[in-house]
């Protein structure tokens, strides 16, 4: 029989807008950690901006690894857990395994300007159905005679199938 | 084959781990409800009820979420792989614009390539596994202590194209402004024979091809003030040592 193998990922912004504490401790530590390692690039204090020191300081992309170093100890505390994500029982379901950090914007001279994308990738899912604009998914197959536990959920701007394979299994 | 093991391969194939309990075959014996023995030989005379009307105890709202330092604070800023002969750095930050006195509590971040003059950076934003320990490896910040000294647990670094072996050093005063970027030079002869003699230890790229401290276009004008002082061997591991002035 042919399954549908997916991942998902969930693409979380965290901004000066954040809505819980989490998020806030993140956005301080990349915020932080951004106006330290952008002086290595920005040695002639030429530049206040992100986009300014991406458009005109060689290696300057290289700031999205360096600052990701600010996150860590934070994905460590979901605990796998994709946050926000929840399915139609309200409840938390989706594990990650990788992750992809950017900074959208920042400036050092502003806070407020300050603004990051994680990229959540979950793992693998098997795709049953979809019933209206429900995705009906499982971690697990099972033998055609038995019960599975399945988790139905909506697919939405941010949440979204990132890859797919379907198997003869 | 198999189906869990086709759907194991498959998952391979797509460069995914997949993690237990995925793909998982029914299993009806499972499925009765059990109660441990754990569970059920609590005596009820271990738990006294509150029957009072007062408030119950105020309790911390648990670890998360909590502040946490960035990941680069650690002193032991190895790869875990035990590849590369060890190198404790001893580095100390003095105020030169107070006579070089010791300068306490400056942010110290360094950062070096592997054995085989590889950095830990990708370049842009691409896909991080959650072995978070895999990441961020031979980079590591310290605060200065009284005397103004960090110390970092590494590797002898290796090298590369252009450069001769160095470190990259950024330091910061507390608030995390920037004082000084700048790199520690090592003695050629030494590079040489790390580089030449420490194939057991993962330094297998030999030294055609280095670039020697006068011909490094970072060193060539300035070694003397960035050499560090290191002793000991590519058996026994080497202590670097130097003292760093910055304006603070």
């Amino acid at each position: 029989m042919k399954r549908r193998i997916i991942t998902l990922c969930y693409k979380k912004i965290i901004d000066a807008n954040y809505s819980d504490e989490w998020c806030r401790n993140v956005f301080a530590a990349t915020y932080q950690e951004f106006k330290m390692q952008a002086q290595f690039y920005n040695q002639q204090k030429k530049h206040t901006t992100y986009k300014q020191m991406i458009d005109d300081v060689s290696g300057a992309n290289k700031l999205n690894f360096l600052v990701s170093a600010a996150i860590i100890d934070y994905l460590k505390e979901l605990n796998d857990q994709v946050p926000d994500v929840l399915n139609n029982l309200g409840r938390s379901f989706l594990r990650f395994r990788n992750f992809q950090f950017e900074i959208i914007q920042s400036d050092i001279t502003n806070s407020a300007s300050h603004a990051v994308a994680i990229y959540f990738m979950s793992q693998p899912l098997i795709w049953h159905d979809t019933v209206g604009d429900q995705m009906i998914t499982s971690e697990n197959y099972n033998d055609d005679d038995c019960e599975m536990i399945i988790n139905q959920f909506r697919l939405s701007e941010n949440l979204g199938i990132y890859t797919l394979q379907t198997l003869e299994i | 084959m198999d189906r869990k093991l086709f759907v194991k391969h498959a998952f391979s194939a797509l460069g995914i781990v997949a993690v237990a309990p995925l793909i998982h075959a029914c299993s009806k014996n499972n499925d009765s409800a059990s109660t441990s023995s754990d569970e059920s030989s609590g005596s009820s005379s271990d738990v006294t009820t509150d029957t009072s009307c007062s408030v119950s105890p105020t309790e911390t709202g648990g670890p998360f979420p909590t502040k946490q330092p960035s990941s680069y604070v650690r002193s032991d800023i190895t790869k875990g792989d035990g590849i590369g002969s060890p190198l404790t750095a001893k580095i100390t930050i003095v105020n030169s614009k107070n006579n070089c006195t010791a300068l306490e509590g400056a942010i110290v971040d360094i950062w070096h390539c592997d054995v085989d003059g590889n950095y830990s950076e990708y370049g842009g934003t691409q896909m991080q596994s959650t072995n978070f320990q895999a990441v961020h490896w031979l980079r590591g910040r310290q605060v200065t202590d009284a005397n103004g000294l960090v110390t970092f647990e590494s590797i002898f670094p290796g090298w590369y194209q252009g450069r001769a072996t160095h470190i990259h050093v950024h330091v910061y005063n507390a608030g995390g402004t920037s004082l000084l970027v700048t790199q520690i030079a090592f003695p050629d002869t030494l590079a040489i024979t790390v580089n030449s003699t420490g194939s057991a230890y993962g330094y297998t790229k030999g030294t055609s091809g280095y670039t020697y401290n006068n011909a490094d276009n970072v060193f060539s004008d300035s070694v003397a003030k960035e050499m560090a002082t290191v002793t000991g061997s590519v058996d026994k591991g080497f202590e670097l040592s130097i003292t760093i002035k910055a304006n603070a």
